[in-house]
């Protein structure tokens, strides 16, 4: 119990100590890789629903896939958005 | 992305499911072809066709260490290839027949209609099944979404 107490002592020490301009840098990357992700999925999706209607050879199946996976990931995106906002929120009802 | 492993499997084995259905769909529609494959200046009936289902997994040196460092030995499906049935033809006694021999009677291919529809059964079982997989997936993907609501 004050092993797992200090452990986490430990943690929020090292965040604190590691500089504040790196970690911004870290999320603003990590946030653009997702939302990257994210707009891939959509136009592989896109694509596929385009060939589809076009006729050209694609498995309706792989459309049908594709769109789910599609559908998943940005309501992953949001859920994380929606975290990140109440985060952002909490910290704003601080008082100072 | 490994958290859709899991549809690229399904999606594998919707697509060779529907690639027995097609073959299904050829062996019917050639049920009656006297007149299949040209060989040495005479046709030959139509033969029946079947499918190969194998699992996809790649043999090559990369992949195999992957999967044997990850302890991944999930994997999805692949028609390998489609082979001919070699049993012998229906003779079939119709001397008006263009493609009958001298005593009267024709080749017929060795498609049996039964078969075919048991085979048909089968895929779409099959199919469905696995649709049901993708469903159940899915529906664990949003509920895991809503951890912490």
């Amino acid at each position: 119990m004050i092993n797992g107490i200090s452990n986490q002592i430990a943690i929020a020490k090292t965040a604190a100590s590691t500089s504040t301009g790196q970690t911004t840098q870290q999320f603003s990357t990590f946030l653009k890789d997702s939302i990257n992700e994210l707009n891939n999925t959509q136009r592989a999706s896109d694509i596929a629903t385009e060939k589809l209607a076009k006729g050209e050879n694609v498995e309706i199946q792989d459309v049908m896939i594709t769109a789910q996976k599609a559908s998943i990931t940005m309501q992953t995106a949001l859920e994380i958005r929606n975290k990140a906002v109440e985060a952002y929120q909490e910290m704003m009802r601080m008082q100072m | 992305m490994t958290i859709f492993q899991n549809m690229n499997i399904t999606s594998s084995a919707l697509t060779a499911n529907r690639l027995r259905m097609d073959v299904v769909s050829s062996n019917m529609a050639n049920a009656e072809t006297t007149r299949g494959t040209y060989v040495n200046g005479e046709w030959q009936p139509y033969k029946r066709k079947m499918v190969v289902i194998q699992s996809d997994r790649s043999p090559s040196f990369s992949s195999l260490l992957h999967s044997e460092i990850n302890k991944n030995q999930n994997n999805g499906v692949k028609v390998t290839d489609i082979v001919e049935d070699n049993t012998p033809f229906n003779l079939v006694y119709n001397p008006t027949h263009p493609d009958a021999n001298d005593q009267g009677y024709v080749q017929m291919p060795n498609v049996d209609p039964l078969k075919e529809m048991t085979d048909l059964i089968s895929a779409t079982r099959s199919y469905e099944a696995n649709v049901t997989v993708f469903n159940t997936n899915k529906s664990i993907l949003t509920k895991a979404l809503e951890i912490g609501k």
